[in-house]
């Protein structure tokens, strides 16, 4: 119990820090060189990492919670592509009306990312392991193809496109882009929160859980459609960032034990401090070419990810 | 007089992929009563279980568990006349049985049966740090502890003492007795025939189909052994 209120803490403080770290961070790298007007100008880019943090932690967390196994993550069963693709498909069919109405793109997103998670629940979602990661494998190509494919045929949204696909979009943040998918954010992870109890008796089994008086159907249904709606809105503020719904998870796991009710906020404070430092740590190591929030965290993540496959099989 | 039965299944039926697993099976127990389900490997025991849980659809017959149809009504609402624990249970994370005390609705009675079933010793350790048979034990305390209240209820329990030592195995049969004096009904599907002689009536199972029914000793008995399981017992010493 002390060990899990000492985890929280520690992990606010790194939290609090990388903000103040995040805010001072400017195109000469890090420090408090800049003015306070400069501050103001980089909140919605640190908002909208935290943000996207929050939703990629707790939607890892309930998706894994959901398929019972460690190695769901949003972005590797090709939910961040889904919600990327119905992006592009909205910016490809209708470029001139996606900017006109701020739900406009995060709704086209949710459709992406709903879509993908509908045939992985058909098709994936009551086998082995192989078959859900396979499943999110082919949807991953087929959906990255796809906006490859409108990306290449609509010279306007095409730079914007790759850029999404680079997770590289936490750049453009600006309030009026940032406010809309970071409230949804924040909305998806409250209700997730709510599925904590149903999640720890769906790890018996789906039977068991029945058996247990959980209706399974309707919290699998909540848990996908609001992992849906974490994923589609993080997309609309980074881009695809994979790794992230797959650590903060597996960490909070090692740190606090597996008790959802503690695993799903801590996996967002994990996601939140671990977006916000890659975003800082791209950005400030070398400001004049700097690196997008994705790469980072596909640098530090690969080799956990790694790690954690190795470490299971031991 | 029928109001006297806490279970009244008649005419069951399952179907499961156009093959008929359960055939017109019908089963009335009354509070304070232990059932054991009997049968081969395969005969329809889990599924005729599941079947009264509510959890597999049926495709004939009628079902009431302490007044209602557990397939009827809402999860929520069906765990508060029956309880169900599965044969292997499997646990995805590795829960502390701490942790599991905060997740069972009624966390004290989840500590008082760890205790009764002799698992006081490893209340600090985690799922995957106990044996096979500790772990079925710690998920039958897990399904006992949702019950609030035995009167009147159905416990529906898939070989409670499959892979228990003999320790355990009578902590089991002495559980399901007491559960039963407080005036529950307990339904077993069991490969044990120990436990089997110890309830007060028994279900011979075979493809799908009630083949007798009656007491352990009407039922058990040399020739319908025979006949079911084609063995000879006589051969068993154990069994006699």
């Amino acid at each position: 119990m002390k060990s899990r209120v000492a985890a929280f803490t520690f992990v606010a403080l790194i939290l609090a820090a990388l903000i103040a770290v995040a805010l001072a961070t400017g195109p000469k790298g890090f420090g408090w060189g800049d003015s306070n007007g400069l501050m103001l100008l980089r909140t919605p880019r640190v908002l909208a990492a935290l943000a996207a943090g929050l939703a990629l932690g707790i939607g890892g967390a309930a998706q894994q919670g959901v398929f019972r196994n460690p190695l769901a993550d949003p972005g590797l069963t090709g939910v961040f592509g889904g919600a990327l693709f119905g992006i592009a498909i909205l910016l490809g069919l209708a470029p001139d009306i996606a900017w006109q109405k701020s739900w406009l793109i995060p709704a086209a997103a949710f459709g992406g990312a709903l879509t993908v998670s509908a045939v992985l629940v058909t098709i994936g979602g009551h086998g082995s392991t192989a078959r859900l990661l396979l499943t999110g494998l082919g949807l991953n190509a087929f959906t990255a193809a796809g906006t490859l494919v409108i990306a290449a045929r609509s010279g306007e949204s095409r730079e914007l496109l790759t850029n999404g696909a680079y997770g590289d979009w936490l750049g453009m943040a600006t309030i009026e882009l940032t406010w809309f998918p970071a409230l949804l954010c924040l909305l998806a992870a409250l209700l997730l929160l709510t599925l904590a109890r149903s999640l720890d008796l769906l790890s018996f089994g789906e039977d068991a859980a029945k058996g247990f008086g959980c209706d399974v159907p309707s919290v699998r249904r909540r848990a996908v459609l609001l992992t849906a709606l974490a994923a589609a809105a993080a997309t609309c503020l980074v881009g695809q960032v994979a790794f992230i719904g797959l650590l903060a998870p597996h960490l909070a796991r090692t740190l606090i034990g597996p008790r959802h009710a503690l695993v799903l906020p801590f996996s967002g404070l994990l996601g939140a401090a671990l977006l916000l430092g890659a975003d800082t740590l791209g950005r400030g190591l070398w400001p004049q070419l700097p690196l997008s929030a994705a790469a980072v965290t596909a640098i530090l993540g690969a080799p956990v990810f790694i790690w954690i496959a190795k470490s299971r099989h031991e | 007089m029928s109001n006297a039965f806490v279970i009244r299944a008649l005419g069951l039926g399952v179907e499961l992929n156009g093959r008929r697993v359960i055939d017109g099976v019908s089963l009335c127990a009354a509070g304070g009563t232990l059932t054991a389900i009997v049968g081969p490997n395969g005969a329809g025991k889990t599924t005729l279980l599941r079947a009264l849980a509510g959890l597999t659809p049926r495709t004939d017959g009628t079902l009431m568990i302490a007044g209602a149809d557990p397939a009827q009504i809402g999860a929520a609402e069906a765990v508060k006349t029956r309880v169900y624990c599965a044969q292997r249970p499997a646990c995805a994370w590795n829960y502390p049985l701490t942790d599991l005390a905060n997740i069972t609705s009624r966390p004290e009675a989840f500590a008082d049966w760890l205790v009764k079933l002799n698992l006081e010793e490893v209340i600090d350790r985690r799922l995957a740090e106990l044996s096979g048979g500790e772990q079925k034990a710690v998920h039958l305390a897990f399904a006992l502890s949702q019950l609030a209240e035995p009167f009147g209820h159905a416990i529906l329990l898939d070989e409670p003492t499959d892979s228990l030592d003999l320790r355990r195995q009578s902590a089991v049969r002495l559980a399901l007795r007491g559960l039963a004096q407080s005036g529950a009904v307990c339904v077993i599907a069991t490969h044990d025939f120990e436990l089997a002689r110890h309830c007060d009536r028994v279900l011979v199972l075979a493809e799908g189909r009630l083949i007798a029914e009656g007491t352990p000793a009407d039922t058990l008995t040399p020739t319908v052994i025979r006949e079911v399981w084609g063995v000879d017992l006589t051969a068993i010493p154990s069994s006699r």
